[in-house]
């Protein structure tokens, strides 16, 4: 499902040269919930990155779906997130000024649906993580585990087959938490979508299939 | 697309509402100003109905007062020949104090049927076309037998006539200086002169023919002179004026200098108008500029998420565009809501042709202002790198 | 504590250039247009040269006879002035002259275009000229119609060229030959009432009209001197008395106005008795000036806004740690005016630069405009207010901020 090969990733600046990844290779398989851990600063996030197309490699190859990516335009990478990837973020990133349908609405603006397809599917994805009675609020009249919620909602509102995490848990305590690994859980286990998790958290490390520990930018796992 | 758009601005409208009280105003202003330069242009196309160059205008105050008025127009007549026997002399004519470009002016009622505009009331000589050269639409000017025509003879121009006939024919018709009593026939129709200068319209205007004791009262002498006539012809001329009528101040003028100094009385609010106006719009434009581009700063997590679940760059910064087009066009409506008043209640009586091309322009040149002040702010939310962006928080 | 706020207020402005500009050009070129406008109508109607005396002066520009469906509005005559003004017991003195007008001269071949004005000896009691050579005319050489004038400066230049003295030189103008006795300093144009390029006594106006025009309207202005400020009062009364009690003598008109004003209430005398002069004035500049400021402000409290958000976590640190609502809304407003008085610094500038162009494009003959304490004090006044229309809002927005979401916002 998803191939990493070699990969590196050079931050310069004008003085510095920072090695963020340092030949990390990485199979992912279809229908996986893989969990990466490791220190602040050892590169988590930038892995996420590269893998959800945001970042591209100094160096190596990924492929998705044994598609190379290394020359998409940006609009063909952009159709290729819509539709393939969805994302959870550690600070939700909800748009403040949309109430929670319209959020959850916004991966489908950006591929031919009808206002009525997206309504739909957005009531479904709210359903399926519980919050079918706050359809109508605004990010800031709900909770955090609310919030991050509403995000997994727009995450796989979509249908993508990959979902990345960055620190989906970070924010909330452990009750809360554990909801969210629930919710995730049953994601990969019910409809099969392959799950990328970056976490501090070791408990909720464990609750997934395999653990890739990193430590300054290499692979040590 | 647009109705997420909508919902967008519509849930910011506390924010959003200054900076559409912003271009409301804008337009406003710019609708006065854009009514000002097309009330202006469309009167500068309109021909000026005359020849102004080497036309020259005596000014003259009539202390002869002879007692029998057939000495009085003996001293005039004798006037007129020796002036017109100068080589530098084309034409000559004697008529009323209220010369076209020339503060002065004799307005009064004329009366036809219920129609009863108010026109500028020229006393003239026959000769005062050719002086003038101006332009004959149709009918006759004045000549030698009008002096004895039963009903006075008097030529209107066709602004008049438009006013008094609408598209009726005039000549023939009787028209009235009080109601009811149709003492005038008209017998011409000329082309209507702009008496005060280029940018302002022609007025409605009567010319009646000078009559036996005219003379007692006219003040002015319209000259036509040839190209080569110099300040040494002048002189001469205003010697042979002065000497001639002993206790009347005279003073020789040129229309050409006339029409510059009228002129300068619409020229000159225009400029300052302008003046202020592109100030304001520049103060808009940077202020527009500024909060959209703080918008977007503000809106970088926003942006990095969109492009995360795959927005392009290209559809981020033009959603910002349409934005503030969209936010532009809410303005607008209502902008021209108030502008459409102008010409519903006939404020100024302007033309409503004026008012409606004025805003047209001044909603082409917001939306305009709009995109420019919004297309560099665009342009740098479409290079916001969303694995930047979404980790700054 | 000023100080402290002082502090920050130069640093936020340093923080957000391009938002410092925006609100500097504005506030600057605003200032600017005000400070020109009040520069010009200060000089129009507030310079007293040659009319010193302004403050015991009334002024007398026009008389009005209303009918049916007739109106006639105009200067006084000659004969009015001196048979019915002149016979007041208030005024100690009475300046009688009629408007300028236009004739020409012939010098060397060149045409010179020549403003001239008959005026009577009392009037240059009344009027203070500045006297650059000569003087003036008295009683009995304006009672013996005595060929003499009092030229402007300009004219002089123009006439004689660049020479030290033409006292005894002869000007020609009209076709008749003056002698110079005075030059005098330049009037504006804009002074209407007392510019001209040469001035003549009354019993030399070739028209005669000073004795055989008998009616109320016929181009001259009078200006009454009363003996102190606190005659004037009772001198307009008195005026007024005097023209209820005018014979009607023309049975198209029933009414009869006129007013011995002010300088500045006569200056903008449209005639209409309903609508004044100086409440159209001050209309027109009020709607012209609020057009000038709105969209400034509006873009202001725009932009202040705007930096009120950024700020938001340091307004939530500052609420957290005791700073009343209060205590916010006087800093912001603090800020604002060093803000605007900075604006203002740079708009008085922009003003004297603008005020050279004005006055070396010679746009008004004699008009030399300048910034005096007026103008600048209106300008300060103008800061202060900028400064608080566009503070006001954004702060009363800033205090009312929730201490915790302005905190979680960063």
């Amino acid at each position: 499902m998803i191939n990493l090969q070699n990969i590196e990733k050079v931050y310069r600046t004008d003085t510095v040269e920072t090695l963020a990844l340092n030949k990390v290779s990485l199979e992912v398989a279809k229908g996986e919930f893989l969990s990466i851990m490791g220190p602040s600063g050892c590169g988590k996030s930038t892995l996420l990155n590269i893998i959800g197309l945001l970042d591209e490699p100094s160096k190596g190859e990924i492929r998705i779906d044994d598609q190379k990516t290394a020359n998409l335009s940006d609009k063909q990478l952009a159709q290729f997130r819509n539709k393939k990837l969805g994302f959870i973020f550690q600070s939700y990133h909800l748009i403040n000024d949309l109430q929670v349908l319209d959020n959850v609405e916004l991966p489908l603006l950006y591929r031919d649906t009808t206002a009525k397809e997206r309504k739909q599917l957005a009531t479904e994805a709210l359903a399926k993580v519980g919050l079918s009675n706050r359809v109508k609020h605004f990010p800031s009249q709900l909770s955090g585990g609310q919030k991050q919620r509403v995000a997994i909602a727009r995450a796989i509102v979509g249908r993508p087959e990959i979902i990345l995490a960055d620190e989906p848990t970070g924010n909330l305590d452990s009750a809360m938490g554990n909801e969210i690994m629930d919710i995730l859980i049953q994601l990969n286990q019910q409809d099969g979508t392959t799950i990328i998790m970056v976490t501090h958290d070791e408990n909720m490390a464990k609750k997934t299939h395999r653990l890739v520990r990193l430590f300054d930018g290499s692979q040590v796992q | 697309m647009f109705k997420h758009l909508f919902k967008l601005i519509w849930n910011k409208k506390k924010q959003n509402f200054l900076l559409m009280s912003e271009m409301l105003v804008s337009f406003l202003v710019i609708f006065a100003v854009f009514t000002l330069i097309v009330y202006y242009y469309n009167n500068y196309k309109k021909p000026i109905g005359l020849d102004y160059q080497n036309l020259w205008v005596v000014d003259y105050n009539n202390t002869y007062n002879p007692k029998s008025t057939d000495s009085l127009n003996i001293f005039y007549e004798n006037l007129r020949q020796t002036i017109k026997s100068m080589p530098q002399v084309k034409e000559i004519s004697f008529c009323s104090d209220n010369v076209p470009f020339f503060q002065n002016q004799w307005t009064g009622d004329v009366h036809y049927k219920n129609a009863s505009p108010s026109s500028d009331q020229y006393t003239v000589e026959d000769s005062y076309k050719n002086t003038l050269n101006m332009k004959l639409v149709e009918g006759r000017w004045f000549n030698k037998a009008d002096a004895v025509a039963k009903t006075q003879p008097v030529i209107i121009n066709e602004d008049l006539k438009e006013k008094l006939f609408g598209t009726e024919e005039a000549i023939g018709k009787l028209v009235g200086s009080e109601a009811n009593k149709n003492d005038m026939r008209v017998i011409g129709v000329i082309q209507g002169v702009k008496a005060k200068g280029d940018y302002a319209p022609p007025r409605a205007a009567i010319y009646k023919r000078t009559d036996t004791g005219s003379f007692h009262w006219l003040g002015k002498i319209m000259i036509h002179v040839t190209p080569d006539a110099d300040a040494a012809f002048e002189g001469r001329l205003y010697k042979t004026l002065a000497n001639y009528m002993k206790n009347s101040n005279i003073e020789i003028e040129h229309m050409p200098n006339k029409l510059k100094s009228t002129n300068l009385f619409y020229v000159v609010p225009m400029i300052v108008t302008l003046i202020v106006a592109c100030f304001l719009v520049i103060n808009v434009a940077l202020g527009l500029f500024g909060v959209l581009w703080y918008n977007i700063n503000k809106r970088r997590g926003e942006i990095g998420l969109r492009r995360a679940i795959g927005a392009s760059g290209r559809s981020v910064s033009s959603q910002l565009v349409y934005e503030s087009l969209i936010l532009a066009t809410l303005s607008l409506i209502i902008g021209t809501f108030f502008a459409v008043q102008f010409p519903l209640l006939n404020v100024f009586s302007l033309q409503a042709s004026v008012y409606i091309v004025a805003m047209l322009l001044s909603i082409i040149f917001i939306y305009l202002l709009v995109l420019v002040c919004s297309l560099y702010p665009g342009r740098q939310a479409a290079g916001i790198l969303p694995a930047v962006a979404l980790h700054e928080e | 504590m000023l100080k402290n706020y002082f502090k920050i207020a130069i640093a936020v402005l340093r923080r957000r250039k391009f938002f410092t500009f925006i609100s500097l050009f504005g506030i600057s070129f605003t200032l600017t247009i005000l400070l020109v406008l009040t520069a010009f109508i200060d000089k129009v109607v507030g310079d007293n040269y040659p009319d010193k005396k302004r403050d015991r002066s009334l002024y007398v520009s026009r008389i009005s006879m209303i009918g049916k469906g007739y109106t006639s509005s105009g200067p006084p005559s000659f004969y009015f002035l001196t048979h019915y003004a002149g016979t007041l017991k208030t005024p100690v003195k009475i300046a009688i002259s009629s408007g300028f007008n236009e004739t020409n001269t012939y010098v060397n071949n060149k045409k010179i275009v020549v403003n001239y004005k008959y005026t009577n000896a009392e009037y240059w009691d009344i009027l203070e000229y500045d006297f650059l050579e000569g003087k003036a005319f008295n009683k009995q050489q304006v009672d013996n119609a005595e060929k003499v004038a009092v030229i402007s400066k300009d004219m002089k230049n123009e006439y004689f060229g660049d020479v030290s003295s033409v006292i005894g030189q002869y000007i020609e103008a009209d076709n008749v030959k003056y002698r110079v006795i005075g030059v005098v300093e330049n009037v504006p144009i804009t002074s209407y009432m007392t510019y001209s390029d040469i001035y003549l006594p009354y019993t030399v106006a070739k028209d005669g009209g000073y004795k055989t025009n008998k009616s109320y309207q016929g181009g001259y202005f009078g200006i009454l001197l009363a003996n102190s400020k606190d005659d004037i009062d009772k001198m307009h009364n008195e005026y007024d008395e005097m023209v209820k009690r005018l014979p009607i003598t023309d049975k198209n008109y029933d009414h009869i106005y006129s007013h011995a004003d002010p300088y500045v209430t006569s200056y903008v005398d449209s005639g209409d008795e309903n609508h004044s002069g100086t409440f159209i004035a001050v209309t027109a500049i009020s709607i012209f000036v609020f057009i000038l400021m709105i969209l400034p402000t509006l873009n202001l409290v725009n932009i202040n806004i705007t930096r009120i958000m950024e700020r938001s976590s340091e307004i939530g640190v500052r609420k957290a740690f005791g700073a009343s609502s209060h205590t916010l809304v006087y800093q912001f407003i603090v800020e604002n005016i060093i803000l605007t008085l900075l604006g203002g610094v740079i708009g008085v500038i922009l003003s004297v630069i603008a005020l050279q162009v004005i006055n070396s494009a010679n746009l008004i003959a004699n008009l030399e405009l300048t910034i005096n304490f007026t103008v600048l004090f209106i300008g300060l006044l103008v800061c202060l207010v900028f400064g608080l229309l566009s503070g006001v809002y954004p702060a009363w927005r800033m205090s009312k901020l929730n201490v915790v979401t302005a905190l979680k916002a960063q």
